[in-house]
């Protein structure tokens, strides 16, 4: 598991789109695995395994932040109030940082572990528990919105 | 011949079968469009993982190192018996005693600790090691290996032991050898994962916290075999 810390990490600050908040995942992330060890199957993979409890873990945390912003404004508003802090977040960010920050949830999943974890569809459409056809579509509308915003030529 | 987003996507990125990828190479090669957009692809992907790579080589916190350093480990198992002079074990203590039982290794194992029941008792192979090896004398090759023997503060025997795929600490009562720490691999890939020991370590600090005394020596051990390893007979 240690060998896999930088990977996790990598994967984690993708999500989270900071080292602070993705740091914060990782380690959700291991302290679940550990109180749940007993769910792993041995002879399946590890990393996968990993990837699987950390993306899990931070939809929920994403749901949960939406259904916060909800209780206290209307559905309209919290959606704006959103935007506009990711906003000012991304506005310290580079190119790319921003780029990946516009995209939905579900695509930022499918880009981060396909173009950049370097997991093959059928791989990644595993660890997100989907089938391989829905994250191949994921994939391709998230990468037509990032080739968007970055430029044709990359 | 029509191609679709998604597979210029996954022609992309070497995800088609065999068959269409070369329809698509085809269909890509006289068309210039697609050959940009092929482009474009490559372009994306080289750039987001260029963007992401640096992540790898910084220090991972403490923190993190920390979490893991405790609640799981890493153990090295010898496939083979090897000269003490390789040896890598290097708990202070104890390494002499257990040190043959450890010898270096090049197969090494993803421990996990498993969480186990106060009831449970070792079984198979692994309690027949601890009723009838000997540290000394065991073979090489035996499937579950006894690495040192000692009493803990109550005067129970207990003996650490590694096997292939998972090693741990048992104690004698009543009942059997009860199980006090247990590990298994969990290694999915061996060789996507291959780590220096550290959890050997921890099990003979572990042994040493439970101890009372020293580990037992040949003479010892001999004499608690022959009284069934129980403390007062």
């Amino acid at each position: 598991m240690l060998a896999l810390l930088p990977r996790l990490r990598r994967f984690a600050i993708g999500l989270s789109r900071n080292p602070v908040d993705g740091d914060d995942l990782c380690q959700m992330t291991i302290e679940r695995a550990l109180s749940r060890r007993e769910s792993y199957e041995p002879g399946t993979r590890l990393d996968s395994w990993m990837y699987r409890i950390m993306r899990n873990l931070w939809i929920d945390e994403r749901r949960a932040s939406r259904r916060r912003s909800q209780t206290f404004v209307s559905e309209e508003a919290g959606a704006f109030i959103g935007a506009a802090g990711a906003q000012d977040a991304a506005a310290e960010l580079g190119d790319v940082d921003r780029a990946m920050a516009s995209l939905p949830d579900d695509q930022r999943v499918a880009v981060l572990l396909v173009m950049v974890e370097g997991y093959t569809y059928r791989e990644a459409a595993e660890i997100v528990g989907c089938p391989v056809g829905t994250l191949n579509s994921r994939l391709v509308r998230g990468r037509d919105a990032l080739l968007a915003r970055l430029g044709e030529t990359v | 011949m029509k191609v679709t987003r998604e597979e210029l996507a996954a022609f992309s990125d070497g995800e088609l079968d065999f068959e269409r990828h070369v329809e698509v190479e085809r269909a890509v090669a006289a068309d210039p469009d697609l050959e940009r957009a092929v482009a474009a692809h490559r372009a994306l992907r080289a750039r987001l993982s260029t963007h992401f790579a640096p992540i790898l080589d910084e220090p991972v916190p403490e923190r993190l190192r920390t979490l893991l350093q405790h609640k799981s480990s890493v153990i090295d198992f010898d496939k083979q018996r090897q000269s003490r002079s390789t040896t890598r074990f290097n708990a202070p203590r104890w390494g002499w005693i257990a040190g043959p039982a450890l010898a270096a290794s090049l197969i090494l194992a993803l421990l996990i600790p498993r969480e186990i029941g106060s009831e449970s008792y070792a079984s198979g192979q692994v309690a027949a090691a601890l009723d009838g090896q000997l540290v000394a004398t065991q073979p090489a090759d035996a499937p579950v290996r006894v690495m040192l023997s000692f009493r803990d503060r109550a005067g129970a025997y207990c003996r650490a032991y590694s096997g292939a795929d998972q090693a741990g600490i048992a104690c004698k009562d009543a009942h059997g050898w009860r199980m006090i720490e247990h590990f298994e691999d969990a290694t999915a890939e061996r060789g996507e994962y291959r780590q220096a020991g550290s959890g050997q370590a921890q099990l003979m600090m572990r042994a040493q916290d439970m101890a009372s005394g020293s580990a037992l020596n040949g003479g010892q051990e001999l004499q608690a075999r022959s009284k069934g390893w129980k403390p007062h007979s």
